[in-house]
């Protein structure tokens, strides 16, 4: 039987889609939501370390699985390997309703105007494709502001002189210090810089009819046992299913975005729970994969109107893959700092994010989330042993008194750093799988190495005897989970994919709601970004359904 | 015509199939009830630890189905589930972790019962025999306390689905009702909360008499049988593999009693993150009782502590009032002096007259 | 709930079917050789002995007594069957050259000998073809990293039996934190 047309078809339900399908169910409009995983039951994804989203070993706790899905990384050496997505080449995003939102660190960041204007803050930047969105802080201003209080953030900006302008102060009162945050808060305060306790998309306090954190270990990479940590999966999705105008249909794998003989984009094929091929026709298709899987359907939708894929006339999709590298230090103290009290990460400067002669961007510097048993024993200055009787008296004697200040770098984009699709390899469905390639630019080498000299201060200010640190750039690929920039916004359809409502160029009805939009990436984690953008754009075309443009 | 006798023969057939069959299954199934464990049950590796673990039990000498009753004894749920567990085997899938779920466990709790009247008697009279109804339906409580996935970590260890599969709405607005009104009258904290059967531990027997003054000191007080069901890794850890908790009031360390009993308690009865002595649900003792286990004044099956005065105090206390009339919520729930952490200075004002 | 209460006419064939013909494969299952999932006993033997050199037994349990070897033999036949071949290869190569050198096996010899032989594969220096592309180095590190995923992590996969890892680190598990804002 096939399935009823509708207004709307949302691939993905994470921090975009999620958003969008609210935005339109609630406007009125008729909604498919199809994602790739299902609900997330805490019982079956609980504080199993070995088993989580941040240490993968023995699989992603909230999927994808080694069994369906694989990828292609290309080194910069030239070489080939295919990589399952419990390995980190894989650059994975929890897949279930929710995605990323479930098991992210649910920090709240808004983007500094700088991040929106980095060709004009720093001028061109050779080998790169550094540019300005084509969008500002101010019109994405209120998108943040939704974002806030209808998903939830807890936090202070008044504290943090860097802030962007807000019209309205976030909902939530800010997460207070553990004893290593609170440690470090007034280390940075005798260095002159201007810490402040990071905005949280956790309820500091009860909010949204779900109850305040409790403060517990395993706050990233982990689902929240008392649903105190903000995802669209507790917030806009349930609104939109509520509305009773959104169908969300979960262990749907989207292959392709179907185009009818007029050329014309009318709705995707996808295989339902039971593998058999399905099809949903809408008179609008919204992608919100998230920056790899996103790139890599438009890329799949090959037709004899679209030979390279939808919306890559200008070899253009794909491009500009943006994660973040993540320079860092890890300072070894003489007493306990560590009081096991969550989530953690808590304790921020901005101080670093943009004007600091000769660098590019930046990036904020903070705390970091509690580090579990297994992940410490790899954590060791460079001259320890890695096994043996001084890595276990190490693991003994040190586990509550080492504590790591890190941030994510904003790199340089670039048009090398790319997502294509595999010749060759094909996930379980037979769907060409993505193939991740890219080079680190130089400049963030140069940006990562003065981050993590001031994260080596900001540790030794605080009484650190001991410390180690790491420019976190990735060998090659760098994508994440926060990956973003393959579908480039902009105004010129030759340099970009969409236009500045998500729109892309070549389609009246192909719009692109998630992370791949970012035309640059932010010295910030970007999931609020993501769901700002799932209003902007999901209220776009809501508003332009309701005078009556029908987007043909 | 042709059509009828082939029917005819391939009815006569199928039911000599059948009746072998039945035959068959039959026989290996009294078979299977009566020949001994390592013949049948612990013939299979994956719990062939669980059997032998119970060799040096206190259970030593039951049999299997004594507490897990037979494979036919809730119905064909038990003979499925053995019968994929070979099937997955042979396909060489894992199949070692098993577990009972929800009415097999309570099955065992009953054969429990069998033996263990008093025990469940006391059980029953006390909070800790709390009815999911009582916890998951209970308006006021609901109100005050969002439900989430965390609470079954307490209420409901053994619930066989998820908070949001077994009641709704999760709001504080209610009506509350079970998805499967079933669990309503199943217990929320049975036998197995607190009870590791397969474990190390001897029956009580006579002492030797040979040399009758060492008895008491031979005695030895074993807490084999306590454990912790975490509902997170779906296993039981025993009681002296419990952390001990850790309780600060403002700056200073309280004392905490190194009964092991005790780790079990605070598993649930626990302070909030900071672990702040006397916040969220934590009721160790403090004030004239720090460094008292729970166990010193609480039964530990029925919970009651009414008698517990008079095993330490003569009627009268330190400052010759009698403990059993005292200003403290031991005997008044208004009173202002909470038992668990009754200071001296809450009656006695002035501390200073106290020291003379 | 309701589900496990219900049975299908395609569960009462797997009853049946599968049933009777799992009755057969028991008999079976007693003769197998080895007491592990992939290990052989050998195997196990020499994997013991590598995990206590990788976390050594001091007032804590080593490797071996945590079920580092059981968590590894566990995950061989789950998540990480695709490193089969891996430990097969790798521990017949670490008993030859043991041979070859020492004319022992591993686990006989003194405990130096065992650190300065792992030391050896750690730095990439053994000889032999089986050790060609640099095997000796990848192989150590997958022990390393899979020792201490057995006696770090969650011992629901088999390693840090009694969680005495977290004991080791003074780090409560189960966690306690309570969370009653109610009280009655």
């Amino acid at each position: 039987m096939a399935n009823q047309k509708v207004n709307a078809v949302i691939v993905g339900a994470g921090a975009g889609g999620g958003v969008v399908a609210k935005e339109l169910s609630t406007n009125g409009m008729s909604v498919v939501l199809i994602e790739q995983g299902d609900w997330i039951s805490y019982d079956e994804h609980t504080n199993d370390e070995l088993l989580s989203q941040r240490v993968t070993v023995l699989g992603n706790s909230c999927g994808p699985d080694d069994k369906h899905h694989s990828r292609v990384n290309i080194h910069p050496d030239g070489s080939k390997h295919i990589v399952l997505p419990s390995e980190g080449d894989f650059n994975n995003i929890s897949a279930c309703v929710g995605s990323g939102t479930v098991t992210y660190g649910a920090l709240a960041w808004r983007y500094m105007r700088e991040d929106f204007k980095m060709k004009s803050t720093y001028g061109h930047v050779s080998g790169s494709t550094l540019e300005d969105w084509p969008i500002t802080y101010d019109d994405l201003e209120p998108y943040y502001e939704k974002a806030e209080w209808e998903i939830g953030v807890a936090g202070d900006d008044s504290l943090n002189p860097f802030a962007p302008p807000r019209k309205k102060l976030q909902p939530m009162p800010p997460f207070t210090h553990n004893k290593e945050a609170t440690l470090l808060k007034e280390a940075a305060s005798k260095l002159g810089f201007h810490p402040f306790s990071i905005p949280m998309l956790r309820n500091s306090v009860p909010y949204g009819g779900r109850p305040a954190c409790y403060r517990m270990r395993t706050c990233i990479g982990f689902p929240c046992p008392v649903s105190a940590k903000c995802g669209t999966h507790n917030t806009v999705i349930p609104v939109a299913i509520k509305s009773g105008n959104c169908e969300l249909r979960t262990n749907c794998i989207v292959s392709e975005i179907i185009v009818n003989e007029q050329g014309k984009i009318t709705g995707v094929s996808y295989y339902d729970q039971n593998n058999k091929k399905q099809t949903q026709h809408a008179d609008i298709v919204i992608l919100s994969a998230a920056a790899i899987e996103t790139a890599r359907l438009l890329l799949n939708s090959k037709s004899k109107f679209f030979p390279n894929g939808i919306g890559n006339e200008n070899d253009w999709v794909g491009r500009n893959l943006q994660g973040h590298a993540y320079p860092n230090a890890h300072g070894l103290f003489e007493d306990d700092i560590f009081d096991d009290f969550g989530p953690g990460s808590s304790v921020a400067i901005c101080d670093f994010n943009h004007h600091n002669p000769g660098i590019i961007g930046g990036g904020y510097l903070s705390n970091s989330f509690i580090c579990m048993p297994y992940r410490f024993t790899n954590v060791r200055p460079p001259s320890e042993k890695l096994w043996g009787k001084s890595h276990k008296e190490f693991q003994r004697k040190n586990f509550k008194k080492v504590a790591e200040i890190h941030g994510p770098y904003q790199e340089i984009p670039s048009f090398d750093q790319r997502v294509q699709v595999d010749p060759v390899v094909k996930d379980f469905w037979g769907i060409p799988a993505a193939r991740l390639s890219g080079k680190t630019h130089e400049e963030d080498i140069k940006g990562c190495t003065f981050m993590a000299e001031k994260a080596s201060l900001w540790l030794k200010e605080a009484g650190a005897i001991q410390t180690w640190s790491s420019l976190g750039i990735a060998n090659g690929v760098s994508a994440g989970q926060h990956q973003a920039g393959t579908c480039r916004m902009g105004n010129d359809p030759k340099t970009s994919v969409t236009d500045k409502f998500g729109r892309v160029h070549s389609t009246p009805n192909l719009f692109v709601a998630d992370g791949s939009l970012h035309v640059t990436n932010g010295g910030f984690n970007p999931a609020l970004t993501i769901m700002a953008l799932g209003f902007w754009v999901g209220g776009y075309i809501a508003s332009e359904w309701n005078k009556g443009n029908r987007f043909k | 015509m042709n059509k009828k006798t082939l029917l005819h023969k391939s009815l006569l057939v199928l039911s000599v199939i059948i009746l072998f069959f039945l035959i068959g299954f039959g026989s290996f199934y009294s078979y299977w009830n009566s020949a001994p464990a390592s013949k049948t049950c612990a013939s299979c590796h994956e719990i062939e630890n669980s059997v032998n673990i119970l060799a040096q039990s206190t259970h030593r000498t039951l049999t299997c189905k004594e507490c897990h009753g037979t494979a036919l004894s809730n119905g064909l749920h038990s003979l499925n589930e053995k019968s994929m567990m070979v099937f997955n085997h042979a396909k060489n899938e894992n199949t070692e972790d098993i577990r009972l779920n929800e009415p097999q466990m309570l099955e065992v709790m009953n054969n429990c019962t069998r033996c263990h009247k008093i025990e469940q008697s006391k059980w029953l009279s006390g909070g800790h025999s709390a009815k999911y109804k009582d916890i998951f339906l209970n308006e006021k409580h609901n109100k005050t306390e969002q439900l989430n996935f965390d609470c079954l970590r307490c209420h409901g260890m053994f619930a066989d689905v998820d908070i949001d599969e077994l009641v709704e709405p999760l709001d504080i607005k209610g009506p509350w009702k079970f998805k499967d009104s079933a669990v309503a009258n199943n217990p929320t904290i049975p036998c197995l909360a607190c009870h590791q059967i397969h474990n190390e531990g001897s029956p009580y027997k006579s002492p030797e008499y040979s040399n009758p003054q060492d008895i008491f000191y031979k005695r030895k007080h074993s807490v084999s049988n306590v454990s912790y069901y975490n509902r997170h890794d779906k296993t039981k850890i025993m009681a002296e593999n419990l952390p001990t908790l850790k309780l600060w009031e403002n700056e200073r360390q309280v004392k905490v009693s190194d009964d092991i009993l005790m780790r079990n308690c605070i598993q649930c009865h626990a302070p909030n993150g900071k672990h702040q002595a006397g916040t969220s649900d934590d009721r160790t003792p403090r004030g004239v009782h720090e460094g008292l286990s729970c166990m010193a004044c609480h039964d530990v099956h029925s919970n009651d502590a009414r008698q517990s005065c008079i095993k330490c105090h003569p009627a009268i206390s330190h400052c010759k009032l009698d403990v059993k009339t005292m200003n403290t919520s031991f005997a008044d729930p208004k009173s202002p002096n909470n038992i668990h952490w009754v200071a001296c200075t809450n009656c006695h004002k002035d501390a200073k007259t106290l020291k003379k | 709930m309701n589900n496990q209460n219900k049975f299908s006419r395609r569960q009462f064939l797997q009853v049946t079917g599968v049933g009777v013909g799992g009755i057969c494969l028991l008999a079976n299952c007693g003769n197998s050789i080895s007491i592990w999932r992939f290990f052989s006993n050998t195997e196990a033997k020499l994997m013991d002995a590598i995990a206590d050199q990788i976390i050594p037994p001091d007032d804590w349990p080593g490797g071996s007594e945590s079920g580092v070897t059981n968590f590894i033999d566990k995950q061989l036949v789950g998540p990480y069957v695709r490193f089969q071949q891996d430990y097969r290869k790798g521990l017949l190569a670490i008993h030859d050259s043991c041979n070859d050198i020492y004319n022992k096996q591993f686990e006989e010899l003194d405990w130096n000998e065992q650190t300065a032989f792992l030391e050896k594969m750690e730095a990439g220096k053994m000889h032999g073809n089986i050790w060609s592309n640099g095997f000796d180095k990848t192989f150590f590190s997958l022990c390393r990293d899979h020792a201490m995923q057995a006696y770090y992590g969650s011992s629901r996969h088999g390693g840090n039996r009694n969680n005495k890892s977290y004991q080791m680190l003074e780090l409560d598990y189960p966690l306690i934190i309570g969370q009653n804002r109610y009280k009655s």
